[in-house]
Formats: C-alpha cells, structure tokens, sequence
C-alpha cells in the first residue's frame, strides 16, 4: 500500500472522491487481472469469484462517480492514479495458480481490512469536515465489505487440504 | 526525437494476457514499466524492447512497444544494434539474472564500456525460472535446487557490483514491494543519459526462496535516500552494494552528475566529421575506380 504526492491535511471534498473513484478502479482492474490470471491457469472457481468482486468494486466506484457529478460536475481532476498503489486492490503477490476460493476470498478479505487501515490512517490529517465525514463512511463501508466476503467464506465446505506446492511440475529440459 | 505526449499507463499495456504463474514479482515490474513510459509520455511506436529468454524475458510482449523476446542472453547485442541503426527509439532491454548475468553476462562489460544510451532491467529472482528452478548465477550458496542437491558451493554473482565495477554510469535497485519507487527508478534510469542498469528484486514464487518472496524481501529493504546515500559518489555506491544478498537497498545507486558522451553521441560526431569530404552518394562508386 503506498500513496504518493497526496497532502491529507488540505484535500478537498472534489480530490478525494476522485481518490476514492481511483482506489475502487485499481481493485476493479487488478480482480480483473486476477481472473484472467485464474483462467490462464484453470482454476475456474477463484476466478468467478474475483469476477464477482470486479463486479462489486464497480458498483462502489460507480456510486462514487455518480456522487461527484452530482457535487462537482466535469471539473479537471488533479489527483492520477500514479499516486496511489494498491491501497484495497489485493497485492499482486496475493494471487496463486490453482488458488481455492477459500484462498481467493482470503486475499479479498485482506485487501478489505488493508483498505479500512488506509482510511483509518487518513482520518488524523484530515482537516475538511466533508472530506473526514467521506473517509470515515469509505472506512465504515470496508467493514460492510469485510463481512460481506466472510460471509461468502461462510458458505463455503472445508479446502481439500491442497497447497499450491501440491501443483509444482519436476523439472524439465527446455 | 518526437514530441513527448499524454500518455497514460494503461496505453502502454497489450492485449496479451500474461502467462507468468500468478503472484509472480514480474507482474509488478511490468506495471512499473508501463507508470515510468507514460511519465516519459514517449509514443509506444518510438519504443523498442528487447529481452532474452526466460519467463521474465516474456516482458515486452506484454507492452505496446515494438518487442523482440530474442536468443537466451542476447538481448544486449540486439538491443545495440537497434539503438545504432535508429538512435532516435527509445531502447529498453530486459530478462532475467539467468539471461543477464550466466549466458548474457559476457555482453554488459562492452554495452557499458560504449555507453550506450539503452536501459537494461533485470528481474533478479535468484533463479531459472522458465525451465523450473535450477541454480541461477545469483543464487545464493547453500541453494537446494534440482541442480544443487547437496547445496550450491559457488558465490553468487553481484549484479550491482558488477556493473558498478565496468564503471557504469546509472545503477539501482527496485522491488515490487514498492511498486512506486520501482516505477520512478525506472524512469530515471530512462531519462539518464546513457547506459542505465536496474536489478529488480522480483520474487519467483513458484521456485523461489521462502526470504526471497516479498515478506522476506520487506524484511530486509532499505531506501538508500533514507540512509542519506549521495548517489553521486561511486565509492560509496560499491561499498552499499557489497550488501547485496544481506540487504535489499532500493534506489539510486550511483548517477554519473557528469554523464560522459554516449556511443551514439560520439559515431554522428565521427559521422559529421568523415562526411566533410565525403562523396555525394551518387558518386560513390567512385571510390572504386582507378584514376
Ligand atoms: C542457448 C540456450 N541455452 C539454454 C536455454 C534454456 N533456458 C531457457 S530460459 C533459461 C534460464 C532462465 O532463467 P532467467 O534468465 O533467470 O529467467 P527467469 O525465467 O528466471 O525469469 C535457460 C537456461 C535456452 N533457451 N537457450
Ligand atoms: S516460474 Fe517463477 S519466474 Fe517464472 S512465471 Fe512462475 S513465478 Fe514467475
Ligand atoms: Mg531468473
């Protein structure tokens, strides 16, 4: 998780749902990625479930577009996605071929909890009562996102004991 | 050279789905790519990348550039030719420790000797990934390996020393375990006049270490900017690189704060000076005839 250029103390109500907007995009884009990487390696249920969360963090990115229309019309945006670096996109290292689901909503469950810390740690240098009032509602709605995935877990029957070294290949001459 | 434009990162991604196992570091590294080539806002078509083989050698065919996935080792012969035949192509090259540092190891001395102006980045996972995890140059000794039964009894090579020892003029290290500091040592090492060299610590995971993956990685990164390292200083730069496979500094190694001329730079000089009295080219067969 890593942030770049953003000075908490003086955002604006208009940067940070841009900052929100670009936060839900770079988990959309990087579940997306997962998928294909899940498809590339059959492992087709990890994937519909990161396709179900491509799904879900559009929707909040969505929500968000809208609200800034609403507030802020079609003004410039000056907050770019070079600032921020997976802050509730799940890391890359996160995904494994043949994953489980159980461990692909693990890794969904941690980038959620990630995401709460990063607006917990924002709040303190937040001076604008709008911009706290948003952050403390996106820190709020990644517990709601957090139960949602624990729920999903919930469902799910015991993993069949396999790890990924179970999948390692000997080697072979190339 | 063209005019620099508005370029975005994901204007630099192909429609090519990676088939790096997933978690793997290059995964980073590509995206790192693509945030430092849309900071230096050059049109992917003034673009050419070359690797050799390997899985991190796969690199270009995951960018909008013009990519050659080469011979195993020979990206850095390709790669100069291009920069010769059209100085004006920004040229990266990439691949990894493997291709750089056992069968390619031979070519870095001469590309830096020439100092052309090409940047080579090397995704160091400590092992040959592609064909399944046998002992690479920068394995560690001990290394258990189905190549190393018993352990591995040679050194590893230092890649920073190395290269740093030739006298090149920009050296750093990245990591994905900071994607942003990758994506800016990237494009400075672009921007550097010269031949530029950046060894990204990029975990293997299906054949890598446990240290080597990124938890064990963070355990052991420092910014060599927080140290206060003045990365003008050469002497300095060897005596911090000496730590590699210790420490994991990232950044600037050393920056050469007078980059001498690059090959280029020198051959239109010869060029500008040989064609003073060179025949016009329709005459050139001139030259043959007996007077
Ligand atoms: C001339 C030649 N020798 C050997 C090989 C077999 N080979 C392919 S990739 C590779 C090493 C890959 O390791 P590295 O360069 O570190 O890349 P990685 O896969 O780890 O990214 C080897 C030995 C080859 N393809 N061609
Ligand atoms: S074998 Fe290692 S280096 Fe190759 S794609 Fe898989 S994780 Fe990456
Ligand atoms: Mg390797």
């Amino acid at each position: 998780m890593a942030i770049q250029g953003i000075d908490f103390a003086n955002l604006s109500l208009k940067d940070a749902l841009d900052l929100a907007i670009l936060v839900e995009d770079e988990a959309q884009e990087r579940y997306e990625e997962f998928a294909t990487q899940m498809d590339q390696h059959q492992t087709p249920h990890a994937a519909q479930f990161f396709r179900y969360m491509v799904k879900n963090e559009a929707k909040h990115g969505q929500e968000l577009q809208a609200r800034r229309v609403q507030r802020f019309g079609d003004a410039p945006r000056s907050v770019t996605r070079a600032m921020i670096f997976d802050i509730e996109a799940p890391d890359y290292d996160a995904a494994r071929a043949f994953m489980s689901p159980r461990k692909a909503m693990e890794a969904a469950l941690a980038s959620e909890v990630k995401a709460h810390a990063f607006f917990v740690s924002a709040l303190p240098a937040l001076k604008d009562s709008e911009v706290r009032a948003l952050f403390e509602e996106l820190r709020d709605e990644e517990v709601e996102h957090q139960e949602m995935v624990q729920l999903e877990l919930a469902k799910l029957p015991p993993d069949s004991g396999l790890s990924d070294e179970d999948f390692v290949d000997e080697p072979a001459a190339q | 050279m063209s005019a620099t434009c508005d370029y975005q990162a994901k204007d630099y991604k192909s429609d090519l789905k990676p088939i790096w196992c997933p978690g793997c570091g290059d995964f980073s590294v590509v995206q790192g790519i693509y945030r430092a080539l849309a900071a230096i806002g050059r049109p992917p078509h003034e673009i050419a990348f070359v690797s050799g083989i390997g899985c991190s050698s796969r690199i270009p065919g995951y960018t909008t550039a013009y990519g050659f996935n080469s011979v195993h080792g020979r990206s850095l012969p390709i790669a100069q030719g291009i920069k010769l035949a059209n100085p004006d192509l920004l040229v990266l090259a990439a691949g990894g420790d493997g291709d750089g540092f056992s069968i390619g190891g031979g070519h870095i001395a001469h590309l830096i000797r020439r100092n052309m102006d090409i940047t080579y980045i090397v995704m160091d996972n400590q092992i040959y990934g592609l064909t399944k995890g046998q002992l690479s140059p920068t394995s560690q000794k001990g290394r258990v390996t189905c190549t190393s039964r018993y352990g591995s009894m040679e050194e590893p090579v230092n890649p920073l020393l190395y290269v740093l020892a030739y006298g090149a003029g920009f050296v750093a290290q990245a990591s994905p375990t900071d994607l942003v500091g990758m994506a800016a040592t990237i494009e400075e090492a672009i921007r550097y006049p010269g031949f530029a060299f950046v060894n990204v610590q990029s975990p293997c995971v299906t054949y890598g270490e446990e240290a080597q993956q990124i938890k064990g990685l963070k355990a052991i990164s420092e910014s060599l900017q927080s140290l206060g390292h003045n990365p003008a200083d050469r002497l300095a730069a060897m005596d911090l690189a000496q730590q590699y496979g210790q420490k994991m500094h990232l950044g600037v190694f050393y920056r050469n704060p007078e980059p001498p001329p690059t090959y280029g730079d020198l051959v239109k000089e010869r060029q500008t000076l040989l064609s003073k009295d060179a025949l016009p080219k329709e005459r050139i067969l001139d030259l043959f005839i007996k007077k």
